[in-house]
């Protein structure tokens, strides 16, 4: 039985902790009384994956098996999530290709011909072939991808998305989808978030579909915008789901100790944990962040839904929350969190300034059940380097967005009303997007748009060990120690805060109590 | 010999005194009242000064200016420019303004020397102080100007002055400016007396200018030529032929230049004196004796001139004379030492005893056709050592030192010297080892650390090439051990009016020197450089032809052009050509293929130091038997990623703003235009290299034509721009190669982008802009696009 996670509170036997900072770590010794949130250990995980697979398919939940579903001379279209999910990337074989492969078995038996696969990328940046040999096997890429029914959807393909739904254009789909008979849509749920048919929207949707809900508007809406659009393709594709919920073992062998608690670690961790900072000390940045990069996770799948895309959902997202739920007591008044190298959009790429706080503004200070382990006027502190360094290839418009958009406002309605049209049109990063491997011109505004809750909730951001110039382009405060950011922000929240920290990653989801 | 001190040589002895010397009896106002004085030299720095002199003393006096035209600036022109200046300001509002000051009391002259015009007849006096200032002009120059015009100036006075039959009416004054050190390498007391030589002035001024011609017919040489040539090759054969070739002309009349100048120090030395300048102005002393044999002469040498002790205001100096680069450059900390001896005397005169001097000289009669010799010097009365000099410099710059700028003021140097042979010493081996750091540099690959370490040598370069300069010029006058007697100019100051003697007075051993240099002369030279030194902080000191481009009105008249590697795009033709090739290869052929590519490198890299042309070809031979068409397929899926994560990101942006101000944006490259394909959207034309190929659309290893690179870019630019109505004026160019010289010179905003040195030194020398646009691919170099 694995064990859960807890809160510990800082006293004199407390050992100097682990926080993460982009590519590299640091042991931060934690003024006392803080309150340390750590992740539970990794649930048990299924036995046969085969098996579970085959049995979540046979018995879906609010669904006729998947065999019944399939029949000869019907279009099937496959759709899975792109590699921003999980993350870091898992070892091979992906959970998704596996689970690809059971349906493919199942609709080649029942004679169905007419199949495409579609990587549902969204408005992330198109995969390259390795990746989708990554995600989907070496079999199933080779059958598919020369003959041109394996591809990367593309929002901004006006020729191939077609609206679905009442009111004109409200939401528009991927061609192949909307023609098709049956959606099977494969997704890897490591969050609470999205998931079933807003997922067939955000990732198969046109650029405006997926500006609706994650553009400011959806995010106003608190999750409306997302319901509608969800049920606008539930009521036009049917689709059957299904998902698969991996566990939270994110440091697998040699860094398998990054996940353990600090003063549970053996000679042999220690020795490792001196090695790892001495060589990425010596390294240069490229280097470091290769090294760090190298290391794939360890997930372990512990749970495969099939079936109605809510049900599936549901049943989903209670096994993530028994998997990343932490209960809290009561509201902090600073916060502090340890952002890691990679995140979602940066895979094989550069962390640019705007991921970062991302990654630890958005993802981590959001995932919570409803309340935000830090109070309302409260004060953040965060650790990542934040360089100011962009990828050409995968982010060119962020590159703009940092140096005009940001250096005009960080308010997100003023540069919605400012620049989003702009950008979302520009030729070039269109160009870039549909043929190349950019993320599409939007994507830095729906990531600022999902930094703009934390800034608003936390009346103090300071960010340690990072480059000021880019920290302040952001709007944020840089400190070169927590006990130097403590100091910054005891002008609103005191001499003696309290204090809790993030043990991340794994990902926990704060159950504010 | 010493230098000491006129009391060193006691007293004379009764009886020997000169009886005879021309003296004052009057006041100077009435002496010279109702004379005219023509003055040569007026646009310089005694030459105002004395105008201002007759102008504001002497009521009844008319001075004739003889000034030359200048471009299109005539004479009256320039003197309009003389009489603006502020020590007019009072004659200038009496008279009513700067045109009524020259109607009213100037008679301006235009003409030149030596071509003198024909002169008025109603001279009085002539007052010849116009001349070079240089102490190292080419050996022809000095003897137009010192010999040929002195000798042009008193034929035409002579002539003035005579009837027809060339018999004198009147007898005119000659005063002749020279310089005290007409003494030459000569040591010890300098009486004021004629220089004994016995040189034929005709044949050396003959000789001296037939040298131009012979030096211009040597420096046409086919052996001449040629080494002069390959040396402008070895800095900018990249650039090309015309490049090359400007250059090489350049260096020809530098050459010239150089040799004339040297023609004249090593005449001048092997008839004793230091330089040409001294040399030949003592040859026109020699004139002024012979010619003025049936006239009144007076010559006036003055020692080193420098700011005024009192008129028109103490520290007044127009221009930068003898002393004040090395002054300003001690402030600076830029002179580690001088080659001086300590106690050997720097012989410095304010300029308004000079002034004033020659004004009392014009004043006297003396007799004719017996030149009188007035030295104006302090040496001998006051004199001023080396070391007093030096203590006084540390001392003013100790209290008043220049800003510094972020590095606070700079360290004085602490002179002990040591004499000239070990500064010379400490000067060839600082030459030496500066040179071994710039041969090493040039074999350094392309990094903005080279570029660091070449801006620091350029620094020492700068400073090495200043101080070798000036000590090999002023070598000599540091160690002078002459003792210029004043005994006619000491007599005469004495003679003057006593009314007279507070505005007129030339005593050079009335003045305390730490009070002239230390608060006259230093604040007075210090000063524009303080506030040329605060403008420079204040406006920053970076060129920028890198403009805003959202105010940039140039639209479609613009173009903006740039280079592909290096510049937008960290790559090079071979790291492309194993891109497009490799991946097509089995593991056995990728390792041949790269081994090959690597034997043949030395070769590759010769080729590219000696022509970019030849390089390009010689790579792109390598592609013979390739597909065309898989070769572009293959591009498009799996190298334009490669491509573009190598993009520099601020270079992308610059491309996008040209676009967005209408400019049409050109790609210039070398590189194979299949390369090019995934940035065709950012660039309205692309010029690049294209793959000849054969019936079966295989690459025959040539290009259809020749690659576009060195002088065809910018011939390339001119014509696309007489066709399509482009002002290449307001159009921007962008590249980081030497080789792109000629492209970045025919725009108006060129800017070098992480260049190479010799473009980083061009782009210095052209005021442009230089930017480092970082390239930081995420991938190593070695990867292959998978």
């Amino acid at each position: 039985m694995a064990r859960p996670g807890f809160v510990l509170e800082v006293d004199d036997r407390t050992p100097p902790l682990v926080v993460h900072e982009g590519a590299g770590y640091r042991l931060e010794k934690f003024p006392l009384g803080t309150q340390v949130v750590y992740p539970a250990e990794p649930l048990q995980a299924v036995e046969d994956l085969s098996e579970t697979i085959a049995e979540a398919l046979d018995q879906p939940t609010d669904s006729a098996p998947l065999d019944q579903l399939l029949r000869p001379g019907m279009k099937l279209t496959i759709a899975f999530d792109d590699i921003s999910a999980p993350m870091p990337r898992m070892r091979r074989p992906d959970i998704r290709g596996r689970i690809i492969e059971a349906v493919l078995t199942r609709a080649a038996k029942a004679g169905v011909d007419d199949v495409a696969l579609i990587s549902a990328i969204g408005l992330n940046r198109r995969h390259t072939e390795a990746e989708l040999q990554q995600i989907l096997g070496e079999r199933v890429f080779r059958s598919f991808y020369a003959d041109g029914l394996l591809t990367n959807h593309d929002a901004e393909d006006a020729d191939h998305l077609r609206a679905v739904g009442g009111e004109a254009d409200e939401v528009a789909l991927n061609a192949r989808v909307v023609d098709s008979d049956l959606l099977i849509f494969v997704h890897v749920a490591s969050d609470t978030r999205e998931g079933g048919a807003v997922s067939v929207a955000t990732g198969l949707g046109s650029a405006a579909t997926i500006g609706q809900i994650r553009g400011l508007p959806g995010l106003v809406s608190t999750g409306a915008a997302a319901q509608r659009a969800g049920e606008l393709v539930g009521a036009s594709v049917p689709i059957f789901s299904v998902e698969a919920v991996l566990d939270n073992h994110v440091f697998a062998a040699p860094l398998e100790f990054l996940g353990k608690r600090e003063w549970e670690w053996s000679v042999r961790d220690q020795v490792t944990w001196l090695g790892l900072r001495r060589a990425l000390a010596i390294s240069p940045s490229k280097a470091r962040q290769r090294l760090v990069d190298a290391v794939p996770a360890g997930y372990a799948v512990i749970g495969v839904n099939a079936g109605a895309p809510s049900a599936v959902r549901a049943k989903s997202t209670a096994l993530v929350l028994s998997q990343q739920l932490v209960e809290v007591q009561g509201q902090a008044d600073v916060g502090v969190i340890g952002v890691p190298h990679q995140t979602p959009y940066s895979l094989d790429s550069v962390t640019n300034p705007i991921l970062a706080a991302w990654s630890g503004l958005g993802a981590a200070f959001g995932a919570h059940t409803g309340k935000p382990f830090v109070r309302e006027g409260g004060a953040l502190v965060l650790y990542h380097p934040m360089p100011i360094e962009f990828s050409p290839l995968h982010h060119p418009s962020y590159v703009d967005f940092f140096a005009d958009v940001l250096t005009t406002t960080t308010d997100p309605l003023q540069i919605q009303e400012k620049f989003e049209a702009k950008f979302a049109t520009d030729p070039w990063y269109s160009h870039l997007y549909r043929t190349s491997n950019a993320f599409h011109g939007m994507h830095p505004f729906h990531t600022w748009y999902q930094i703009a809750a934390a800034r608003s909730h936390c009346s103090d951001i300071v960010w340690v060990g990072a480059d000021r110039r880019s920290v302040e382009r952001m709007g944020f405060r840089a400190a070169s120690t927590l006990a130097d950011a403590l100091e910054i922000v005891s002008s609103t929240v005191g001499r003696s805060p309290s204090i809790r920290y993030l043990h991340n990653p794994p990902q926990i989801i704060a159950d504010v109590r | 010999m010493s230098t000491a001190p006129a009391v060193a040589f006691g007293a004379h002895r009764p009886g020997t005194e000169r009886t005879d010397r021309p003296l004052l009896d009057g006041r100077l106002k009435d002496l010279l009242a109702g004379k005219k004085i023509l003055l040569t030299g007026v646009t310089g720095f005694i030459g105002e000064q004395l105008l201002w002199k007759i102008l504001s003393e002497l009521p009844d006096t008319v001075p004739a200016v003889l000034v030359r035209q200048k471009g299109s600036a005539t004479a009256r022109a320039r003197m309009v420019g003389v009489v603006k200046k502020k020590i007019f300001t009072e004659v200038r509002e009496a008279a009513g303004g700067a045109e009524e000051l020259l109607d009213s009391r100037i008679d301006v002259i235009q003409g030149d020397l030596p071509n003198v015009p024909a002169l008025p007849t109603d001279i009085d006096v002539v007052v010849h102080c116009a001349g070079d200032v240089s102490f190292d002009p080419p050996i022809n120059q000095a003897f137009t100007t010192n010999v040929i015009g002195t000798k042009a100036l008193m034929d035409r006075l002579i002539e003035a002055c005579s009837d027809e039959d060339g018999v004198l009416r009147k007898i005119p004054h000659y005063v002749h400016i020279s310089t005290a050190y007409t003494a030459g390498r000569r040591r010890g007391a300098i009486p004021e007396a004629p220089h004994v030589h016995s040189i034929d002035y005709d044949a050396e001024t003959t000789a001296g200018l037939a040298m131009r011609d012979l030096i211009e017919a040597e420096s046409r040489t086919a052996e001449q030529l040629t080494r002069l040539r390959k040396e402008a090759e070895r800095e900018h054969r990249v650039a090309g032929y015309l490049t090359t070739a400007a250059d090489t002309e350049r260096r020809r009349k530098e050459w010239v230049q150089a040799k004339l100048v040297e023609a004249g120090t090593e005449r001048a030395r092997s008839l004793g004196w230091t330089d040409v300048y001294t040399f030949t102005k003592a040859l026109g002393e020699r004139v002024v004796a012979d010619l003025g044999a049936k006239i009144r002469i007076s010559v006036v040498r003055p020692s080193i001139v420098e700011s005024s002790w009192l008129h028109p205001y103490p520290g007044w100096i127009e221009g930068f004379k003898m002393a004040e680069p090395l002054i300003l450059a001690f402030g600076r900390g830029e002179l580690p030492e001088f080659p001086a001896s300590p106690d050997a005397v720097i012989d410095i005169v304010p300029c308004d005893h000079v002034v004033n001097a020659i004004v009392a000289v014009c004043a006297t009669e003396p007799e004719i056709g017996k030149a009188e010799y007035y030295h104006v010097s302090s040496g001998a009365r006051n004199p001023l050592t080396f070391q007093g000099i030096y203590g006084m410099l540390h001392a003013y710059f100790t209290a008043h030192p220049f800003e510094g700028g972020e590095r606070g003021a700079a360290q004085l140097p602490n002179w002990q010297f040591p004499g000239a042979a070990s500064v010379e010493r400490l000067l060839s081996t600082s030459e030496r080892a500066h040179g071994v750091a710039e041969r090493v540099l040039a074999k350094a690959p392309r990094s903005s650390r080279a570029r660091t370490i070449a801006k620091d040598l350029d620094r020492i370069r700068g400073r090495l090439d200043f101080l070798r300069r000036y000590l090999s010029l002023y070598n000599e006058y540091g160690q002078s051990e002459l003792h210029f007697v004043d005994d006619n100019t000491l007599a005469l100051t004495g003679s003057l009016h006593p009314d007279d003697q507070p505005r007129f007075a030339f005593d050079t051993s009335v003045f305390d020197w730490r009070t002239y240099i230390e608060e006259v002369h230093c604040p007075s030279i210090t000063a524009p450089i303080r506030r040329l030194d605060a403008i420079r902080r204040k406006r920053g000191n970076r060129p920028s032809t890198m403009k805003d481009l959202s105010r940039n009105t140039a639209g479609e008249q613009a173009l903006a052009v740039f280079d592909l590697d290096g510049t937008i795009m960290s790559t090079n033709v071979i790291e492309q050509y194993l891109w497009a090739r490799l991946p097509e290869l089995s593991t056995a052929g990728q390792i041949g293929e790269v081994g090959q590519v690597l034997r043949r490198l030395p070769s590759y890299i010769r080729a590219e130091r000696r022509d970019r042309g030849s390089f390009l070809r010689a790579v792109y031979r390598r592609y013979r038997g390739a597909d065309l068409a898989a070769l572009e397929e293959s591009i498009d899926t799996t190298l334009a990623p490669h491509v573009l994560s190598r993009l520099s990101p601020e270079a992308v942006r610059r491309v996008r703003e040209h676009r967005a101000a209408g400019h049409t944006t050109v790609l210039i490259t070398g590189a194979l235009r299949p390369l090019t394909r995934p940035l065709r959207p950012l660039f309205d034309v692309i010029v690049a290299a294209d793959l000849a190929t054969d019936a079966d659309g295989r690459c025959t290893g040539f290009l259809t034509g020749p690659p576009l690179v060195g002088e065809s870019r910018a011939a390339w630019l001119q014509h696309y721009a007489s066709l399509h109505g482009i002002d290449l004026g307001r159009s921007f160019a962008y590249a980081d190669s030497h080789s792109d010289l000629p492209m970045l010179s025919c725009v108006g905003n060129a800017v070098a982008v992480s260049p190479d040195v010799p473009l980083m030194r061009a782009a210095g020398a052209n005021q442009w802009s230089v930017v480092e646009w970082k390239i930081r691919p995420t991938t190593p170099r070695w990867t292959l696009p998978r």
